[in-house]
């Protein structure tokens, strides 16, 4: 019989309509002393107003240098079945696609394992499971890889890539978000699982610039689908939004970001040349509404949370990459990228951050791209810049 | 038993073994989709064949137990086929419409709630907060649930203008989108951290605690074979204890949460944005924390009365203005709502237009 | 130079930076190559055989790193 602790203020938190954290915590801490320890925890940290976790140490099974988050509780007198409580990411599959019959195999390990409590997802995406001891990460780690999963990145490693849903389910996708996804993840499994980064590395793709992944503000690498081309219009689908209700020149037209629709009552006509593909009018008119033309995508880089230079958004250095299998252009970039970091990285020191701090012409020179006005929002406004010998040449 | 064989860099399993047929059939060839109710969509392909989706939220901490229930739901109805969203939402991928209704009646007596589709609230991104952080100045589940519970309506049915994404991150690090959604909850420590000079001897590299501050806070203190902190420069961000945990910044008397609003991360309309700071400061109220639900209905509320149809709550602030915004919530503007960080300068007005 | 060999003077190097400087395996991947002027490549391939037998190990604090495991 496992442990039980009386839990008055989490137990506030089984009310309401929402499903529950807490009841979750509960029905595994019937099974389990470790999650009844963790319910514990945190009822003591309910009471108190603070976390009692410490971090560090402990990576990975052996041989590798990622996939395994160390935690202990600073309370191990109190709660010994939580002093260590380690997290397993387990990497996921591209746009998070299971079958029961892998759900139910996955909770049989991690009920014999862990403490049965997982995270679907962790917010990079790993299949997250959330609490076990130091002893039992072996085991663990062979269970999941002799049936054909590995750990997910973490530390100063390529982090496990993600993705949207794409063309497993979405008519918008210009690229197979999947497809990318799985490619990149198998390609660099070493710079995963063994961390020789200055600091992670995130990569995410998007099938269009809805951003289901919100690829522009949380990757080092951020690729986002995208067309060269007409929108075609089917005038009897636009006709029948309107006929639904739809008010067409409100909604649509004066919501149009270059100003590059317009709309009779009759005929909705589109001058793409001076269309953004922003995507709002194809969200809204899915049925009317379909990219024509060459696809691809924009890569972006360096978004990131505010550590250490305040939170950015990724910014263009690639507008159009065709992105087809074996995504060989794709992975030599990224390679590209990591050789930049790598010979100028600091510790702790994302790409992004990098960039800004040496420039971004030493870093596109150093990648091969040529500058390009959709590279930035606007030239620079002050006339401090350089020249190098062979500009002086030119 | 012997373990079974490990085996090292294999990544992941291909996704295709984990597609339903109709899936695998139609891959990249959906013409279009249709939102049936706030929790059940269907795609159509080019094929004519349809796929859909039945949305239910979860609290994203999930026991084996729920798991196998989803399992079992999903062997009934979907074949074995399921999904997760990146909002931490359940998806059941129904290829046959008969099952569609009998999910939806299992999930009802089980009280699942679905929904989260369309011009609604989703579920809310989060962060571990003290289930499972060293960092936490506040918990983010239990945040999550009582912003949830007070509007389970905008998941399941109501409607607002366009999407509201909500965030909870339980520091300033901010692991999930935080600093671009619609209306976030950030945890913030607001006191200079105190040194342990004995551990960071024997626990800390010097130089790189010293590199982890944003704002050169941070000088060494040789005579103590530690560091010493300038507090006229410490903004509490954490980093220092991250990198050395011998430095502590938990204070659970002014520990808290800031909200934040305004950003997106979609390119509909109008470019991405960051959020940006609408409330300073709540105390940490477990396990309910009243207040930051108060102030978060404050802000929807004026945002579902304010914004036009599609519009974000970034884009109806930004066409009001936000001198307005503060206005009509009624929030008091600080000091603290004045960048002096590293982008303070393209804050500030430069123009002589704005509104009383 | 034979591999066995690379992986000495990798866990030399670590061993004499012990409780000084906490190694990245890009600090060591750089300072043994230049040492020994061998690719890095030929560092990484002995660096996973000293992790893969146990001799080193990755550890976090703040970043990722290769230090000597604790007895």
């Amino acid at each position: 019989m496992p442990k039980k602790y009386e839990t008055p203020l989490l137990d506030e938190l089984e009310k309401g309509p929402f499903p529950s954290f807490v009841t979750e915590i509960k029905k595994a801490a019937a099974r389990s002393d470790m999650a009844a320890d963790e319910l514990g925890q945190l009822e003591k940290s309910y009471r108190d107003k603070r976390g009692y976790w410490k971090h560090g140490g402990i990576v990975g099974v052996r041989g590798y240098g990622s996939g395994v988050i160390g935690r202990y509780s600073s309370l191990a007198d109190q709660f010994p079945d939580v002093a260590n409580f380690h997290t397993v990411r387990i990497n996921c599959t591209s746009g998070f696609f299971y079958t029961s019959k892998f759900l139910k195999e996955m909770c049989d390990i991690w009920d014999k394992y862990g403490s049965g409590l997982t995270n679907l997802h962790g917010s990079t995406g790993d299949l997250v499971l959330l609490g076990t001891n130091t002893e039992n990460l072996e085991p663990i780690f062979a269970e999941f890889s002799s049936r054909g999963w590995d750990l997910g990145g973490s530390g100063s490693a390529l982090r496990t890539p993600s993705c949207c849903v794409g063309p497993a389910r979405c008519e918008w996708s210009n690229i197979d978000t999947l497809g990318i996804t799985y490619s990149v993840t198998q390609e660099f499994q070493d710079e995963m699982h063994r961390p020789a980064f200055p600091y992670k590395f995130k990569i995410k793709t998007a099938g269009c610039a809805v951003d289901c992944i919100a690829s522009i503000a949380r990757a080092d690498l951020s690729i986002i689908g995208t067309w060269k081309g007409k929108i075609a219009v089917d005038q009897g689908e636009v006709a029948n939004y309107a006929k639904k209700g739809m008010k067409i020149q409100e909604e649509i037209v004066n919501k149009c970001p270059s100003k590059c629709m317009s709309y009779d009552g009759k005929e909705l006509k589109i001058d793409d040349d001076n269309c953004v593909r922003c995507m709002h009018c194809i969200a809204k008119m899915t049925k009317a509404l379909k990219p024509t033309g060459e696809k691809g995508a924009t890569i972006l880089m360096g978004s990131k949370a505010p550590f250490v230079i305040g939170a950015t958004l990724s910014w263009v250095i690639v507008p159009f990459m065709k992105l087809e299998e074996p995504y060989d252009e794709l992975k030599d970039l990224i390679r590209k990228m990591w050789e930049f970091w790598d010979e100028h990285g600091k510790n702790r020191e994302r790409i992004g951050e990098l960039v800004i701090r040496k420039g971004m012409r030493e870093f596109l020179e150093f990648i091969g791209i040529d500058p390009v006005p959709q590279q930035v929002k606007e030239p620079r406004r002050d006339p401090f810049f350089f020249w190098t010998e062979a500009d002086l040449q030119k | 038993m012997a373990a079974p064989q490990r085996r090292t860099d294999i990544g992941p399993p291909h996704f295709k073994e984990f597609l339903p047929p109709v899936i695998q059939k139609n891959y990249g060839d959906w013409k279009h989709h249709e939102v049936l109710s706030g929790g059940v969509m269907v795609h159509t392909a080019n094929s004519g064949d349809k796929l859909w989706s039945v949305r239910v939220a979860s609290p994203r901490l999930l026991s084996t137990d729920t798991i196998r229930d989803y399992a079992a739901m999903a062997e009934k109805y979907c074949g074995g086929y399921i999904r997760f969203t990146t909002r931490n939402n359940v998806e059941f991928l129904v290829s046959d419409e008969k099952n569609l209704e009998p999910l939806q009646k299992e999930l009802n007596s089980k009280k699942y709630m679905m929904g989260g589709i369309g011009p609604r609230i989703s579920n809310i991104v989060h962060t571990q907060g003290w289930i499972h952080c060293h960092s936490a100045a506040s918990d983010a589940s239990g945040i999550v649930k009582v912003l949830m519970d007070e509007f389970a309506d905008y998941f399941t049915t109501k409607e607002t203008p366009n999407k509201v994404r909500l965030a909870v991150a339980c520091c300033v690090n901010m692991c999930g989108a935080v600093h671009c959604s619609d209306i976030a909850v950030v945890a913030i420590h607001r006191k200079v951290p105190t040194i342990d000079h004995d551990k960071v001897k024997n626990m800390c590299e010097i130089p790189s605690t010293i590199a982890a501050c944003p704002t050169g806070a941070i000088s060494p203190e040789p005579s103590k074979k530690s560091v010493k902190i300038n507090a006229d420069k410490c903004m509490y961000c954490g980093n220092c204890f991250t990198v050395c945990p011998p430095i502590e910044i938990h204070d659970p008397e002014y520990d808290g949460v800031a909200i934040v609003v305004g950003g997106k991360v979609g390119n509909l309309r109008s470019n991405p944005k960051f959020s940006k700071l609408a409330i300073p400061f709540i105390k940490n109220n477990p396990p309910r924390w009243p207040e930051v639900t108060a102030a978060v209905k404050k802000i929807l509320d004026a945002y579902i009365a304010g914004a036009e149809k599609h519009e974000r709550v970034g884009e109806w602030i930004e066409r009001i203005g936000w001198e307005k915004f503060f206005k009509i919530t009624g929030l008091p503007f600080t000091f603290q709502h004045i960048d002096d960080f590293v982008v303070a300068r393209e804050t500030f007005r430069t123009a002589a237009t704005f509104k009383w | 130079m034979e591999k066995a060999e690379v992986a000495q003077k990798i866990y030399e190097l670590v061993e004499k930076s012990t409780g000084k400087k906490k190694l990245k395996s890009s600090d060591i991947q750089k300072t043994i190559s230049a040492d020994l002027n061998i690719t890095r490549d030929d560092v990484k391939a002995a660096l996973k055989d000293l992790v893969d037998e146990g001799k080193l190990i990755y550890t976090y604090f703040g970043g990722s790193f290769v230090e000597i495991p604790p007895k």
